[in-house]
């Protein structure tokens, strides 16, 4: 049996005293495959996301991430997990408004060695594969050295996708990553991301409320508000 | 960690015009934090160096903070005289090595004339060191040469603002000048025969003459009113006085040095009990202790004022950044979803802050010190204060430790809101 890149079973979380935000019986990604979550507003979602990504501790139920079993890691442990095997896409403002693309690009592999180390491994140095992942996600070397804010909005979101790869993560945890892109833009992006994560066996795990963009990943999962899944 | 210098260093360059305001609005208050304290420690070295040589100043019974301050610094003028008679027995004590009077009054363009005798420029002494001369030779005695009389030494000061050289001739002014009356010596007019390198005690400020030539000067001065204006006297004023008849019958004060400096006390007894003149011999050290006494109350209010100056300018860059912590919740969670702690973004924060403040210190300094060192040569003149500006020592260095410190806790606050906030948002900070 392959690795699974997330394995969930029974897994519950709940505000303090209100009734469970979500319950998610089962759940399981095979390493290098890409999961798409949907669900309404309030259903949860951002919090699923915020414990795979360990930023939030597990309360009840099984959440094992990259063979690691979320509960019995500490915070710091869980924000290591984090920082050396996954990357995070946001809906906007990913990027370090006063660094310019190439520092923010390289921010991975400077915060931890060990990516810096898988970087240069496959692709040399982490400056090559920044420039490889680039030219593969359709942005211009002259972007290189440009501030931030004179950056579209698609050129940014490109670059946070850069970004949550370098290093060859083995999952990119993506929140409603083309959300603020055009319709047109949406499907040329989640495309690009797509394609190059699972040329380096990275598995996506996308929050998104547009469900056409459903069709391009390998699982759905379905959330419903307060209730089963 | 320099991964995250460089992070914050940027960070805060991108702020930099919040953050430049802060960093001077501490630097303000290390300026005058610092400038009160080293002034006040510069005021006190240059006032007990200015002395280092005297044992026992001597002069009329009164105040000894008076005597000390116009008989040394020549700051305030006596209101008494002490007789002859006194300095002469002084100088008979078998105790006393040497004895210099000191007879006041004049002055050249502000800068006060002593009357005095050559021993003073072998005697003296300034921070432990004798005096040197630049040019010239000290005046010489009036008993041997009747020239000598009509001879005059600059301090270093006085030369220099007036572009002195040995030779130049020169027409002292009685009392401070400035009068309605024409109060000029111009009947007597010097010759510079010698001029002293600096010091940095008052001896710079002063022009030193002949106590017998002091005393040909005044010749026919009564109450204060030149015998020129009055025709008739004036002439009938001998042109030249034989210098023996021209010992002054008073003084403003005598300087003394012992042989031994413990019998200092048994002096001053020996001293303050002649029978003839009520006297009064001041110990330079104490009299300047009682001096810093009177001024302590000032001094430290002014230090007082200053460290509450610093400690609000820390809480205001606290506050600055506090404020802005809210607006960078973004970049919290961006460094948080790159995997980096809670804590990692206390440190992140608490060295920015840490920074600027550090930074507002180093700038005070510095400008502190750049202050002091452009206005030394004022201070010297003006104050006789003789500042050294450099590396913080003594007073200052703690000041300055207590400032970081300050700082350091004052940074806690910001930092201890984003370690919150980067807890409470996670990877979701609310929309801005």
């Amino acid at each position: 049996m392959s690795k699974s890149a997330i394995h969930l079973r029974a897994l519950t979380h709940a505000w303090t005293g209100q009734p469970p935000l979500f319950q998610i019986e089962e759940l399981t990604v095979t390493q290098g495959k890409h999961l798409f979550i949907q669900g309404p507003s309030g259903c949860g979602k951002s919090t699923l996301l915020s414990l795979l990504a360990g930023v939030q501790a597990v309360q009840n139920g099984v959440c094992q991430v990259l063979g690691q079993d979320m509960a019995a890691l500490t915070a710091v442990q869980r924000d290591r997990l984090r920082g050396e095997q996954m990357g995070v896409i946001f809906q906007q403002f990913n990027l370090l408004s006063y660094l310019d693309v190439q520092a923010n690009v390289l921010m991975p592999t400077r915060l931890f060695p060990s990516r810096a180390a898988a970087s240069s491994r496959a692709w040399g140095s982490p400056a090559d594969q920044a420039k490889a992942l680039a030219q593969a996600l359709g942005l211009a070397e002259k972007m290189w050295r440009q501030p931030i804010n004179q950056l579209s909005v698609g050129q940014q979101q490109r670059v946070a996708a850069v970004r949550a790869l370098m290093g060859a993560p083995e999952l990119v945890i993506a929140d409603e990553p083309t959300s603020a892109l055009d319709d047109a833009r949406q499907l040329e992006f989640l495309d690009l991301l797509l394609h190059t994560a699972e040329k380096q066996n990275t598995s996506v795990i996308m929050v998104s409320h547009n469900a056409r963009l459903a069709h391009r990943f390998d699982q759905v999962f379905e959330m419903h508000a307060g209730g089963h899944s | 960690m320099s991964l995250w210098i460089s992070l914050a260093w940027h960070s805060a360059w991108s702020r930099r015009f919040a953050l430049a305001l802060v960093t001077v609005s501490v630097s303000v208050s290390v300026l005058i934090l610092l400038g009160v304290q080293q002034l006040r420690e510069d005021a006190r070295r240059s006032f007990s160096n200015a002395l280092s040589g005297v044992d026992l100043i001597v002069g009329p019974r009164g105040s000894a903070t008076e005597l000390m301050l116009y008989s040394v610094f020549q700051i305030g003028r006596p209101s008494r005289n002490m007789g002859i008679s006194g300095y002469e027995e002084i100088r008979r004590m078998p105790q006393v090595r040497w004895a210099v009077p000191i007879q006041l009054g004049d002055s050249y363009n502000g800068h006060p004339v002593l009357g005095t005798t050559a021993t003073l420029f072998t005697e003296f002494k300034s921070q432990g060191k004798g005096l040197q001369w630049t040019q010239g030779r000290a005046f010489g005695n009036p008993a041997d040469n009747s020239d000598a009389m009509s001879e005059v030494v600059l301090g270093a000061e006085v030369a220099r603002r007036f572009g002195h050289r040995v030779g130049d001739k020169l027409v002292l002014t009685h009392g401070a000048g400035g009068g309605p009356e024409d109060t000029d010596h111009d009947d007597h007019p010097l010759t510079i025969v010698g001029i002293l390198a600096a010091t940095g005690a008052p001896i710079d400020r002063t022009v030193l003459v002949n106590l017998e030539g002091f005393e040909a000067m005044h010749q026919g001065w009564g109450m204060g009113i030149s015998p020129k204006s009055l025709k008739s006297a004036a002439a009938a004023l001998p042109q030249v006085a034989n210098p023996q008849d021209l010992q002054p019958v008073s003084l403003s004060a005598v300087w003394v040095g012992l042989h031994n400096r413990a019998e200092v006390f048994s002096v001053r007894r020996k001293i303050e009990s002649f029978n003839r003149d009520p006297l009064m011999a001041v110990l330079p050290g104490v009299a300047l202790d009682e001096l810093w006494q009177v001024v302590k109350v000032v001094e430290n209010s002014l230090v007082l004022i200053g460290m509450l100056v610093a400690v609000s300018a820390m809480l205001s860059v606290a506050a600055v950044l506090l404020v802005a912590m809210s607006g960078r919740r973004k970049e919290l969670a961006i460094l948080r979803a790159m995997g980096a702690a809670p804590r990692a973004l206390l440190g992140f924060v608490l060295l920015e802050s840490v920074l600027v403040c550090l930074l507002g210190i180093v700038c005070g300094y510095a400008v502190s010190q750049l202050l002091m060192w452009g206005a030394q040569d004022v201070l010297r003149t003006g104050f006789g204060v003789m500042v050294q500006p450099g590396l913080p020592s003594g007073e200052s260095l703690v000041s300055l430790a207590a400032l970081f410190s300050v700082a350091v806790l004052a940074s806690l606050m910001p930092a201890w809101r984003a370690y919150r906030l980067s807890l409470m948002d996670g990877l979701h900070p609310p929309a801005l």
